[in-house]
């Protein structure tokens, strides 16, 4: 086989494999989002742009993006700032550094389950260890779940948890990027190290912190699990964004070109995150 | 930023301080779950001890035994292995192809993987759910294999083109002058010199179909063909809370990823800082 045909038929291959399993489904649902469908093996019926007249004339739709919203907006902010905190703490020399580096990326690893279950029984009833020791110091007793602000929090605190590990570790590999030259000219020049942080390190990183912060911005978006296990959307809707809320029309309700036309918008809205991601970070084809 | 400045004792103590309530923070929950998860049951009701014991291991005999937690525990291994193994094949592919060959509209192939990764789960799982449904293969592995290669595999053509493009051509094309043919090259020279990029996508793969709840929810409906993660949020919706039980499983799921982190975690670094990354 000559060295062209070779290449060919493993990009022919590859491309065929990936078009059936993500461009076929992806054209699939969008399709679907202009039909009618009460049962996932019964026949489509034409509905034109009505799941997408139904869904956003109700009010649930709006609050599913709002939601979406407060959730990626609350998730990001605290992932980041934590996860610059512990990269400049980690990237500081002591003894057993390598170990906290090592447990820092633990919450990362573990499936979605384990941490919401984890944080279920941490925070239950009277006998879970976080309440118990809040109520040891005298924090007044949280219901978690109860009310739509407390549900709110924690789906973020577990979140963030689970998350902010993935900026740490990046942000710690962008640190060894900043010529070491700079600090030392800049401490000469009489600066405190907050100073050197914002005049240099963060200016220095604001290309690799722009990558997270689109990159995370998606991800949190989209994220069905977390609270899909903690909240279930709940109470009252108080935690439902656009994965939840378009999970429950088409697995709940059975109204699947509702649910097709609510992943449809989301995967538009992101879209544009990443359009713009491209326009700032051309990719390096070369 | 290297300090060689000798510092002050305050500045010691604020960063052994920060250091360890990092360590804390993170690794607590961890810890709490182990050792609820071996702790005997009057005990994990009533004691506030923060150290473990007194010990039992009748949560994971129960688990293992009463419960469908085995063949789950194995469906989820299977499925996991077959999403790393196809990817690996279909993204080395793919990934070499376009690193190796002036083909046009390359940019776009790549631009659309890392777009295909950004993709919202149910704009995937609604047509796969119904296309899986209609083939009469609705609540099987398959599916959820399947549907785990949405994910994996762009990741993989992702991950493993940046590591392709930064490996000199040069090195393919003396083995091709040595009389080798492209596929000769490719098996013999760029796949054993690709070892630690290909480690670094089977490792993220492996992660993603492991952890991955949301797929394999919608997919399955058996209890006989849940994977773990599915099968153990399902204990919970039951009438009686088992938090040793549920805790012991939390533990076995997640020990795997620990011990591969602990042999492999130089891999998992450099994948995370080259954009190989888990949502």
């Amino acid at each position: 086989m000559s060295s062209k045909a070779t290449i060919y038929s493993f990009l022919i291959l590859g491309l065929a494999v990936t078009a059936l399993l993500i461009v076929a489904p992806v054209v699939y649902a969008v399709s679907l989002s202009f039909y009618q469908m009460d049962s996932f093996v019964g026949a489509p019926k034409w509905a034109g742009l009505d799941n997408y007249t139904r869904m956003l004339s109700q009010w649930v739709f709006w609050r599913a993006l709002i939601n979406g919203f407060i959730y990626s907006f609350g998730t990001i902010i605290f992932q980041v700032v934590l996860g610059i905190g512990f990269a400049l703490v980690l990237n500081q020399v002591f003894p057993g550094r390598n170990i906290v580096r090592g447990l820092s990326i633990l919450p990362y690893l573990l499936p979605t389950v384990v941490v919401v279950l984890t944080f279920k029984w941490m925070v239950d009833g009277s006998i879970g260890v976080l309440t118990t020791m809040m109520s040891a110091v005298g924090l007044p007793q949280v219901q978690w779940f109860e009310s739509p602000g407390a549900a709110m929090a924690s789906v973020i605190l577990v979140s963030v948890w689970m998350w902010t590990p993935f900026v740490t570790t990046t942000f710690l590999a962008a640190l060894q990027t900043v010529p070491s030259s700079l600090y030392e000219a800049a401490k000469v020049d009489g600066t405190n190290a907050v100073q050197r942080f914002f005049h240099i390190t963060l200016p220095m990183l604001k290309p690799i912190l722009t990558v997270i912060v689109l990159l995370r911005a998606v991800w949190m978006f989209n994220k069905f699990d977390v609270i899909w296990l903690l909240t279930q959307g709940g109470p009252v809707g108080a935690t439902e964004h656009l994965a939840i809320l378009s999970y429950r029309q088409a697995f709940g309700q059975f109204d699947i070109g509702g649910g097709a036309a609510v992943a449809t918008i989301s995967f538009a809205i992101l879209s544009l995150v990443v359009f713009i991601y491209f326009r700032l970070f051309p990719l390096d084809t070369e | 930023m290297s300090r060689s400045s000798p510092r002050s004792l305050a500045g010691r103590v604020a960063l052994y301080g920060a250091a360890t309530l990092i360590a804390v923070y993170s690794a607590f929950p961890i810890y709490w779950m182990v050792v609820s998860s071996t702790r005997a049951p009057e005990a994990l009701i009533n004691s506030t001890s923060l150290l473990p014991g007194p010990f039992t291991w009748e949560y994971y005999t129960n688990l293992l035994e009463l419960t469908d937690y085995p063949t789950q525990f194995l469906n989820s291994l299977i499925v996991a292995a077959v999403t790393v193994a196809v990817t690996m094949v279909f993204s080395i592919m793919i990934a070499y192809a376009v690193t190796r060959h002036r083909i046009r509209g390359k940019g776009i192939i790549v631009g659309a993987m890392l777009y295909a990764y950004m993709f919202p789960p149910l704009l995937i799982a609604i047509p796969m759910f119904s296309i899986f449904a209609k083939l009469g293969l609705g609540d099987t592995l398959a599916s959820v294999i399947v549907s785990h290669l949405t994910l994996t595999l762009p990741l993989g053509v992702w991950f493993l083109w940046g590591f392709f493009k930064s490996m000199p051509f040069e090195l393919e094309e003396a083995a091709m002058v040595d009389g080798c043919t492209r596929l000769g090259a490719f098996l013999r020279v760029v796949l054993p010199l690709s070892l630690p990029g290909l480690i670094t996508v089977a490792i993220f793969s492996f992660l993603l179909s492991w952890t991955d709840y949301t797929y394999a929810l919608i997919m399955i409906g058996s209890d006989a063909n849940k994977t773990v993660p599915v099968g153990l949020a399902s204990m919970v919706g039951s009438f009686d809370l088992r938090w040793g039980e549920i805790m012991a499983g939390s533990t076995l799921i997640a020990l795997p990823l620990f011990g591969a982190f602990a042999l492999l975690s130089q891999y998992f670094i450099q994948g995370l800082g080259a954009g190989a990354v888990k949502g």
